[in-house]
């Protein structure tokens, strides 16, 4: 293998598939390796933990073909110090060594034999599903956050996602809240597919799609196993997590007694103060809901006390239709559930204090919120 | 008062005290007739915990007419005839006192038909006399109902237990039989609702499903599988072990049988124990289901008047055989330790480079030191330079036992973070010298005093589920757990009987939200079965404490250093900052002076 390129590809292609890579604890060795690869005239870097695995190609002038794996620390360390120049890789066979020279540089790093790297799945046939970039960026954005993060429940570290006609969906649930949000694919799917990606994946795959314009292509391969992200000049591909989904459907109300809508940032700022109170009383917040009256409009307090530390409340107007209520939350969940909406005014539907309440953003129909309340003793 | 002969239905009364204690021994006695007679069906209904009715039912031989009024005399039974038997008793009964004593202190109705005749006798006895003797059609078998237990006896009766503990006795009991006789189909009935039911399949894992679950069922290897041809003269162990992935905070889970009789015998459950010994955490115990066969010659069991307790002529030999056992089948049901299972999940090649190894790569591990952690490193090394002195007697006979903890004043002094040690200590300055903090055990402390402050003002908030999470739990945890969903609810869980063993739980302590709830359920359950029925304020400390534990960080994980200020920070606010809520340092303390010493710089 004998190729040049610049610095900062190389460097910008080894940021991208650093997450990928396996702690250095890891059994396998060849998994805190970086493959580096000619494929078709470019340098493709690729890296995999076996439960994620992502690929980025770089442009390259290729004088030799060939590949090699190289420790992903040392060799990410040694490229970030380059100059921002050109890049000169050259693979001794016989030594499995793999020379880095840039200016005044010269470096030669041991590597691991190309074979023994884990083939990830690689985009071959057609495109399950093709989305708009921003689309599955606000998906990400909106969802994601909801799912479990601690290992003890796997199939809440997942994102349900249902493809069906021109409709993708997806919902993360961490048993306490649910966020969920439907929007429009490219052209409809060809049969009904679903499928619990692992929410870690998608963090991923929001984080590398960079500003790209053209349309995701989403791949479910044949036996069902994973899922493939392929974007341009990016590939990410996740193990599925093979387990059922609670259904979600019968637990979202069908109806509400109190219908409130506020100012998102607002809401969000009063929520924030409430925060720094509420983090010695287990991030327990009261919020009050009252509607107008004639000369008087509703209005939404948020409310935090914790003994140490004192008190805080934080009112702001709001239209209410309904009944006067009061609901204790998580704090933590409400600033993370308002912080996904993204449209000025939101709604926050009630029924009683001991009911999930219902967050939604104004004008936008396609995302939705549940979040569970807490009961709070009474003083 | 003049001394006089006692009266003969008052020294019923008082015999019948030995062997009847409470309702669940009623429930033995009859079971183990049941099963002496040969029955393979037998059903247990009982009405508020057995205190107002028990009926056993089973389709045993029955008793003949003739001899059915006898079977309620003193020291009247079939189950032997001369002394010399007495050394070789085969049979769960044969001290012909169960159905006198039973009779001396209730209502009874017995109701059989030997399978030889053609038809059945009914008695009825209150307070030991015979009152009611009539023929009546039945098909083979007998029914023995109790009524109105203790009547008689005030005083036993005002120390019987709530009506849910009296039902978790029968439950233990009935579940033992049950384990102990896989051919016999029991069901049990409280207040006209099924509570347990095994199938009499003769397969000892079916009634352990039964019993614990499925789940637990399936973390359970065979004992003595291999050994099932060995004569009947010398010892035989069979039954079932816990695999060390399912554990209990008490020995209550090991349930011993000898010569299929249930046993308490604190020795022979601590060589079940000690077969665990480094497979299982101290102070946690396995879960095990135990059948030792012995010669009947060889164990006497006439020791006890409820036979709970046994005597071995060579209890030693039955106590290794016990330990060899168990651990045998453990060494062999344990698998070598897997290949991580992402490894497994991917169905792409990755070659024959894959080696099972257990190193646990979701163990969150900085990829290089951090500057918070670097300092630690030259921590650590004085640390251990200061244990070798120590190891090679340069120290003058201290030992490291000796070693002070932290100063008594109840503040902490303000303490200068360094760095982590082991991922599991903080090692901070303070003014005099070098303090370690077990991270586990301080933030225990924290959260434990966290949760008492809240708890002093009323009720613990708590976070409502989704969607109820559904838990199940071992038949005799039921009723304990049914008693204390008050308290529970206090703590901050809102849970509610689902219906048979199961639970649904609708709200967390709001501590508890990154949690495993059954798992973390199981483990309170445990909780407040150890010891006795305490206090409410014990039983909610207890709770409050396992909340605590499973919510602290544990050691093995890397802290930033803002992590370890915050705790540390947290700590120093502490009521009592030096211990942690199970009594154990939360610090260890080296002096200045101490260092000084080590060096050499101070006499």
């Amino acid at each position: 293998m004998r190729l040049s390129c610049l610095q900062e590809n190389l460097a910008r292609g080894l940021s991208i598939v650093s997450r990928a890579v396996a702690p250095r604890t890891a059994t396998l060795p060849v998994l805190t390796h970086i493959l580096l690869a000619t494929d078709h005239g470019r340098l493709k870097i690729a890296a995999t933990n076996l439960e994620l695995g992502i690929s980025c190609w770089v442009g390259a002038k290729v004088e030799d073909e060939g590949a090699i794996t190289v420790p992903a620390r040392t060799f990410t360390d040694l490229v970030a110090l380059l100059p921002a120049d050109r890049v000169d890789l050259e693979l001794n066979i016989r030594t499995q060594t793999l020379r880095v020279r840039s200016g005044r540089t010269d470096a030669n790093i041991k590597g691991i034999d190309a074979q023994e790297f884990p083939i990830i799945p690689t985009f071959q046939d057609a495109a399950t599903a093709r989305i708009d970039p921003t689309v599955l960026k606000k998906m990400i954005t909106q969802v994601v956050f909801a799912a479990a993060t601690d290992e003890s429940r796997p199939t809440l570290t997942g994102v349900l996602t249902k493809l069906e006609g021109d409709t993708i969906t997806m919902a993360a649930t961490d048993g306490f809240r649910l966020s969920v949000r439907s929007d429009r694919l490219k052209e409809p799917v060809s049969e009904p597919r679903t499928i619990l990606i692992p929410a870690k994946a998608l963090v991923e795959v929001g984080r590398v799609m960079g500003d790209q314009e053209e349309p995701v292509a989403i791949g479910i391969t044949p036996s069902h196993g994973q899922v493939l992200f392929h974007m341009k000049d990016v590939d990410v591909v996740a193990q599925l997590i093979d387990q059922k989904f609670p259904d979600y459907e019968p637990i979202i109300p069908k109806r509400h007694d109190t219908r409130t809508i506020v100012n998102t940032a607002e809401m969000l700022k009063a929520c924030r103060q409430a925060s720094i109170f509420a983090r010695d009383s287990l991030d327990t917040v009261r919020v009050l809901v009252k509607p107008g009256e004639e000369l008087e409009p509703g209005k939404v307090t948020v409310v935090a006390r914790a003994d140490e530390t004192g008190d805080n409340q934080s009112e702001l107007e709001a239209t209410v239709v309904g009944n006067e209520i009061e609901i204790g939350f998580n704090v933590k969940y409400l600033i993370e559930a308002f912080s996904a909406v993204d449209t000025p005014q939101a709604a926050i539907e009630t029924t009683q204090p001991r009911s999930p309440a219902v967050i939604r953003a104004l004008g936008d129909d396609h995302f939705f919120h549940l979040v569970m309340p807490m009961h709070l003793p009474k003083g | 008062m003049a001394i006089q002969i006692l009266p003969d239905d008052l020294v019923a009364c008082i015999a019948a005290g030995e062997v009847v204690e409470r309702p669940a021994s009623v429930v033995k006695e009859l079971v183990e007739n049941a099963i002496d007679a040969g029955a393979t069906d037998i059903r247990i209904e009982c009405a508020e915990g057995g205190k107002r009715l028990i009926r056993v039912t089973d389709n045993g031989s029955g008793i003949p007419s003739a001899e059915a009024p006898l079977a309620f005399a003193h020291h009247a039974t079939s189950k032997l005839a001369r002394a010399e038997d007495l050394a070789e008793i085969r049979t769960l009964g044969f001290r012909g006192e169960a159905l006198a004593s039973i009779a001396a202190v209730s209502q009874v109705t017995c109701a059989t038909r030997h399978a030889d005749e053609t038809s059945g006798t009914l008695l009825r006895f209150d307070g030991g006399r015979l009152i009611g003797q009539e023929r009546i059609g039945r098909a083979p078998g007998t029914t023995m109902t109790v009524e109105h237990l203790f009547a008689r006896m005030p005083a036993r009766l005002k120390f019987l237990k709530s009506t849910q503990t009296e039902r978790g006795h029968i439950d233990g009991m009935v579940t033992r039989y049950a384990l102990a006789y896989p051919h016999i189909r029991f069901t049990l009935v409280h207040d006209g609702r099924v509570s347990f039911q095994s199938l009499g399949t003769g397969n000892l894992r079916d009634v352990l499903v039964d019993v614990y679950g499925a789940d637990a069922a399936a973390q359970m290897v065979e004992v003595g599988a291999a050994a099932s041809d060995v004569p009947e003269s010398s010892i035989r162990v069979y039954g079932y072990a816990s695999l060390p992935t399912l554990d209990h905070a008490n020995r209550s889970k090991i349930t011993l049988f000898v010569n299929g009789r249930p046993v308490q015998d604190a020795k022979l459950s601590y060589a079940v124990a000690q077969a665990y010994h480094t497979l299982l955490m101290a102070g946690r115990y396995p879960v095990a289901v135990i059948m030792v066969r012995v010669p009947p010659a060889e164990v006497d069991v006439n020791v006890h008047p409820a036979k709970a307790e046994v005597r071995f002529r060579d209890a030693d030999a039955v106590f290794g055989a016990v330990q060899r056992a168990v651990r045998r089948a453990l060494l062999e049901g344990m698998t070598p330790p897997e290949a991580p299972t992402i490894l497994s999940k991917w169905p792409a090649d990755h070659r024959e480079a894959v080696a099972p190894a257990a190193g646990d790569e979701r163990l969150p591990r900085d990829a290089q030191p951090t500057a918070a952690t670097q300092p630690s490193l030259s921590g650590s090394e004085a640390w251990a330079r200061v244990g070798i002195a120590k190891q090679t007697g340069a120290l003058g006979g201290q030992t490291a036992a000796a070693l002070p903890t932290a100063p008594a004043t109840r503040n902490l002094p303000a303490l200068r973070i360094l760095g982590q040690l082991a991922e599991s200590y903080i090692l901070a300055e303070g003014p005099e010298g070098l303090y370690l903090i077990d991270q586990h055990a301080a933030h225990e402390r924290v959260l434990w005093e966290r949760l008492l402050a809240q708890h002093e003002l009323g009720a613990l908030p708590s976070q409502h589920l989704l969607d109820p999470a559904p838990v199940t739990l071992p038949a005799e945890s039921v009723h304990l757990l049914e008693e204390q969903l008050d308290m529970l609810r206090d703590l901050g869980f809102e849970i509610e009987p689902f219906g048979g063993n199961t639970f649904l739980v609708r709200a967390v302590p709001a501590l508890m939200i990154q949690d495993d709830i059954a798992a973390a359920l199981r483990e309170i359950v445990a909780d407040l079965e150890m010891g006795d029925a305490a206090l409410r304020r014990d039983l909610e400390a207890r709770v409050l404490r396992r909340v605590c534990k499973r919510m602290a960080i544990k050691a093995g994980r890397v802290l930033s250093f803002a992590e370890m200020q915050a705790l540390v920070r947290d700590l120093e606010a502490c009521e009592s900052p030096r211990t942690c809520p199970h009594g154990r340092p939360t610090m260890v303390y080296l002096g200045l002076k101490q260092i000084e010493r080590e060096f050499g710089r101070l006499g």
